[in-house]
């Protein structure tokens, strides 16, 4: 097991620059979500520290040791990949023994990790099947496997869960946070999804364009969120966001939204500044004396919950309602309340976040 | 208006003519080209104005190749022609299919007296004479005066030559190595190919004398080592050869570019003093037994023999006519110093047997006397394999066999299918599938019609053709004969050079070697070209798919050209690099290897395309497991790209298996089987029994069905096994 230390990672191809300075640590034994939107880098990243791809600038350290120019093979880590990358022409059982017989353990030392393996991860009964005689999620365990069987210092997983169903991510999604108790390893996790990203970090880093926007533990990212990109790319639905101008009795007001905010938190904020309010839908509910007005269009009953989508002044708007309450009805209007404290500032130009922000990364 | 009625006359004429009792056709045959055409047209052209103006003669020039062939086809079908002109060997082979007809008795001793004793004996068999000797072809002696100084009477006074003339020059060249050439050596120690009785004589003391002869002229650097027609013309052009043994051929290439003078052959000292005495081929005009107008043709072909037409073939055609009067009554031809050389030089040759075994004898020959002169064992050794191998070829054909029997079970098999095919028909399901897909068959109706056709009848016939013996044309039923022929080495020992086992073993290694090469040749081509950092790749691939392009005889020929051993590229390389040249097809190792480097060139490419297109469908993320799980890139090919090609180069070493155990032109054109036939393949060797050896075609077919039922089997296995 081993640390994991980044330092000014750069990365060019071609004329796109792809990773523009990444400086990150992950602990020993932490676990790491790397998330973004498509183009982010965070793939590039994950290849850059297994050695599949080569950093243009900056370094890469496996606890002590610099391995950024050491190869794939020198580097104590495994893979888990978005296709699974499972040999075709190998039963389970050979596609798990492969790292172990290239590294010449000898056999009966692999027959016990196999069994040990194939125990832990539920495939004992599929061992001597081909990958194509499975199906996806049971690759996805093989592939799995094939990372554990090696006892590497890092895990790397590439998104190994975007080619399962919803219903068996969330399932390996637990199997996944189990094993990485089970297991106490470092492990670096790349996704796209920011409810695996919530739900498996230890460490949560939003990265933008190259960079690394804000990184963190995943309850603070998520309610103190440095800007605007980080605010509505974590949550789901996402974040919504009103133009307003600071009132002169510590409220904001814009167009169909007056709320009072937490003005301790934004002590640098001067009545008539503009400033753009990010609203979670989980943070606002109906009130008769609701100073934001949203013009209901469209109702979407989930059951337990509901969401009402529509405008509030000229912006799209989303709020969560009770599903069990009695509903709106498109065209109808309807006021809502949102908590002081629930209410964040961003700066309208930078997108920053306007309370007194830990620095950003 | 009269103009028109005459017109209209003149074309009555000529429609009734050809019907009419007057106005009479006759049909020539020949194989001739340029100036001998000519004068052969001039002739009867002069004949018909002459004597018969009423005589439409149509003189056709046919394809050498195919001649004998065309002949024998047409002749029996009314067809031929009245009346050909052909060489003397081949009347046995005519006689015995009945086509030809005499055209005088040997008893008119006055007309026979007309020609040349040679050509008169070349035509002469069983108390007729069967054509009008026209012309004789044999080889002289060629001399260039500036090297020649004072008279050359035997073989001695050549060599006495050697220390006058530099290194490089020769004092005698010819074709050391050719039966054709060395049959005037063979005739002066008492020896030969064949006698009158089809017995091979090319065997026992004087031809190893004459075999002996020879070497001592290689020995003494009197005669150059293996030369070619075109190294025999080049040498006395350019001066580098005193003297050449040669054909009137020779002559027309020299022109007037060099001095020399022809006259006939030298005496040997060692053979009690004779002459070199050459094989002769006598043209005469034959008369088929078919003629429409036999009568006629008679009378045309023995114009031919006469005067006025030899001296117009000898003027225009440079023949050397057989006609004695010819010489006698024009000085002209008298004066002419080549063509009466080479009269000269006609009176003391052999007619070439005409004893339909000599087709069998060339082969056997040629490969003794090529395998004492390199050397390879003793002479006697050589002499007695060469003996042996005419034995084997010319071995009494298989008895005739009742086929009744067999006629029998092919007759019960169908009708036991006719039968169950019937049953089939009343069963009601089967009708109403057969119903059902009944558009389905019009839809593969043509094609399967067009296949049947093309392919499937062939391949029937072939088979059947292999339960066949020929003779002499015609063709009777001997059951398996041939096949136990085959499989018993036709009693021999059982890895005999020729032996279906040895030749089989032959193409094992042929095909394993070639199919190793050709995998690993393409294998690392297609994994260079594969290279993502690589530039120019579509030109590279376009030039490496180039060899595959090519016709195979194209690529075959000009890979021979480059093993050749004076000429070629490979010797030129060699001693470039302060190597020897090296006698390629001498020795069975090196005649290998240059079939071999053919063949790998010619068939790389398929394997490289097939694993260009295999390696594009593994994915890269493999290779990234692979690398991350530790695998070195040597780990990688052998863990990852090997097995994920296995697919789909499985059935492309299938198909190349099947392609390189038939590879027929490649060991025909670039080894031809040298040495000594050891070189051939099993294809190579079916095409010898049927095209050179006594056209043995029930053998040949029989090994074309061993060699079908061979691959056969080991497709199925291969196929079975995955």
């Amino acid at each position: 097991m081993a640390a994991l230390t980044l330092r000014g990672v750069r990365k060019v191809l071609g004329e796109n620059t792809i990773l523009r300075g990444i400086d990150l640590r992950i602990e020993d034994g932490e676990f790491a979500v790397l998330v973004g939107p498509s183009g982010c880098g965070k793939s590039t990243l994950l290849r850059t520290v297994a050695g599949l791809e080569e950093p243009d600038g900056g370094s890469v350290a496996l606890g002590d040791r610099d391995v950024t120019r050491a190869a794939p093979r020198d580097r104590d880590i495994a893979m888990v990949f978005q296709s699974y990358a499972l040999y075709p022409h190998l039963t389970v059982r050979d596609n798990l023994a492969f790292g172990l017989r290239l590294r010449q353990v000898d056999e009966a030392a692999i027959a016990a990790r196999v069994a040990e393996v194939s125990k832990t991860l539920d495939i004992a009964h599929l061992l001597d099947r081909l990958p194509k005689e499975m199906s996806g999620g049971q690759r996805q365990r093989v592939a799995m496997g094939r990372a554990i069987a090696r006892r590497p210092s890092v895990f790397l997983f590439d998104e190994p869960l975007s080619n399962l169903d919803a219903a068996l991510r969330a399932q390996v999604r637990v199997e996944i946070k189990k094993l990485h108790q089970s297991l106490g390893a470092t492990m670096l996790y790349v996704t796209h999804d920011q409810v695996e990203a919530m739900t498996l970090a230890d460490r949560l880093v939003v990265l933008n364009a190259g960079r690394v926007e804000q990184q963190g533990p995943p309850l603070e990212v998520y309610r103190r969120p440095v800007s605007r990109f980080v605010a509505a790319f974590l949550g789901s639905p996402s974040m919504n966001f009103l133009p307003a101008k600071i009132a002169s009795d510590g409220r904001v007001e814009g167009d169909g939204v007056s709320l009072a905010y937490d003005a301790a938190r934004y002590p640098a904020l001067k009545p008539g500044d503009p400033v753009e309010v990010g609203l979670r839908p989980h943070d606002v509910s109906p009130a008769s004396d609701g100073r934001v007005t949203l013009e209901v269009e469209v109702m979407e009953p989930m059951g337990f919950e509901a969401y009402a989508h529509g405008t509030v002044g000229a912006q799209g708007f989303v709020a969560r309602l009770d599903g069990s309450a009695a509903l709106p009805r498109p065209g109808e209007r309807l006021a809502l309340h949102a908590d002081a404290g629930s209410v964040l500032l961003f700066h309208p130009e930078t997108g920053r976040a306007l309370d007194a922000a830990e620095p950003a990364a | 208006m009269r103009a028109s009625l005459a017109a209209l006359l003149l074309l009555c004429v000529g429609v009734l003519a050809p019907g009419s009792a007057w106005a009479q056709r006759l049909v020539l045959w020949h194989a001739y080209r340029g100036d001998e055409q000519r004068a052969l047209e001039g002739a009867v052209e002069a004949w018909r104005r002459a004597a018969h103006p009423g005589v439409t003669v149509e003189v056709l020039a046919m394809p050498f190749e195919s001649y004998a062939s065309k002949l024998e086809s047409a002749i029996p079908h009314g067809n031929g022609p009245d009346l050909f002109i052909d060489a003397h060997e081949r009347v046995t082979s005519y006689r015995a299919r009945g086509l030809l007809a005499p055209v005088a008795s040997l008893g008119e001793a006055e007309y026979t007296a007309r020609f040349d004793d040679t050509a008169v004996r070349a035509f002469s068999s069983d108390g007729s004479l069967w054509a009008v000797p026209l012309s004789v072809k044999c080889v002289a002696l060629y001399l260039n005066p500036a090297l020649v100084h004072g008279e050359v009477r035997s073989l001695a006074d050549l060599e006495a030559l050697r220390s006058s003339l530099p290194r490089d020059s020769y004092p005698l060249v010819y074709e050391a190595s050719s039966a054709y050439f060395h049959a005037a050596f063979a005739h002066a120690f008492g020896s030969g190919y064949l006698d009158e009785r089809g017995r091979y004589l090319f065997v026992g003391d004087g031809a190893e004398r004459s075999v002996a002869r020879v070497l001592a002229m290689l020995d003494a650097r009197t005669i150059p080592e293996e030369a070619s027609g075109t190294l025999v013309s080049q040498l006395f052009l350019t001066g580098h050869a005193a003297a050449a043994i040669s054909g009137p051929w020779l002559a027309a290439e020299l022109g007037d570019r060099v001095r020399f003078t022809v006259q006939p052959l030298p005496t040997v000292p060692e053979a009690e003093g004779r002459s070199l005495e050459p094989f002769a081929t006598v043209e005469g005009a034959l008369l088929s037994a078919h003629a429409r107008e036999p009568a006629l043709a008679r009378v045309l072909a023995r114009a031919l023999g006469e005067v006025p037409a030899a001296v117009t073939r000898a003027r225009v055609g440079r023949q050397v006519v057989a006609t004695r009067e010819a010489w006698e009554r024009s000085p002209e031809l008298a004066r002419d110093p080549v063509l009466s050389a080479f009269r000269r030089a006609s009176m003391g040759a052999r007619p070439m047997p005409t004893h339909a075994r000599m087709r069998a004898a060339w082969e056997p020959a040629r490969m003794a006397l090529a395998k004492a002169l390199r050397r390879d064992g003793t002479v006697r050794a050589a002499l007695d394999e060469g003996a042996r191998r005419f034995a084997d070829v010319t071995r009494p054909l298989p008895r005739r066999r009742d086929g009744t029997l067999a006629l029998l079970a092919v007759g019960a098999a169908a009708l036991g299918l006719c039968l169950s095919a019937l049953r089939r028909a009343r069963d009601p399901d089967y009708r109403i599938a057969l119903r059902r897909s009944a558009s389905a068959y019009l839809w593969v109706g043509h094609a399967a019609l067009a296949v049947g056709l093309l392919v499937v009848t062939p391949v029937v016939i072939g088979a059947a053709t292999s339960l066949y013996a020929t003779e002499s044309g015609r063709s009777y039923y001997v059951g398996l004969a041939n096949y136990v022929d085959i499989l018993i080495a036709r009693g021999g020992p059982l890895l005999a050079t020729g032996s279906f086992y040895r030749v089989l073993l032959v193409t094992c290694l042929w095909t394993a070697v070639n199919i190793t090469l050709h995998l690993a040749l393409g294998v690392s081509l297609a994994l260079l070209l594969s290279r993502p950092a690589l530039r120019m790749k579509a030109m590279y691939r376009v030039l490496l798919i180039l060899p595959w392009a090519v016709p195979s005889y194209v690529t075959a020929l000009a890979w021979k050209g480059m093993f050749h051993r004076q000429f070629g590229a490979m010797n030129a390389l060699l001693v470039a690099l302060g190597g020897e040249p090296i006698s390629w097809f001498a020795r069975f190792s090196t005649a290998f290897a240059a079939n071999v480097a053919t063949n790998a060139w010619l068939g790389f490419p398929f394997m490289m395309v097939v694993t260009i297109g295999a390696l594009a469908g593994i994915p890269r993320d493999l290779y990234e497991a692979a690398s991350v799980d530790g695998a070195t890139s040597w780990q990688q090919f052998w863990k990852i790209t090997v097995p994920m090609l296995r697919p789909s180069l499985g059935p492309a070493v299938a198909l190349g298996t099947i392609w390189t155990f038939n590879q027929f032109n490649v060991v025909f054109l670039v080894s031809g089987g040298e040495p000594d036939g050891e070189t051939e393949i099993l294809v190579s060797e079916a095409y010898r029994w049927a095209f050179t050896r006594q056209a043995q075609y029930g053998y040949a077919a029989a090994y074309s069905v061993l060699i079908f039922g061979l691959l056969a089997l080991a497709t199925r296995r291969r196929g079975s096994a995955r």
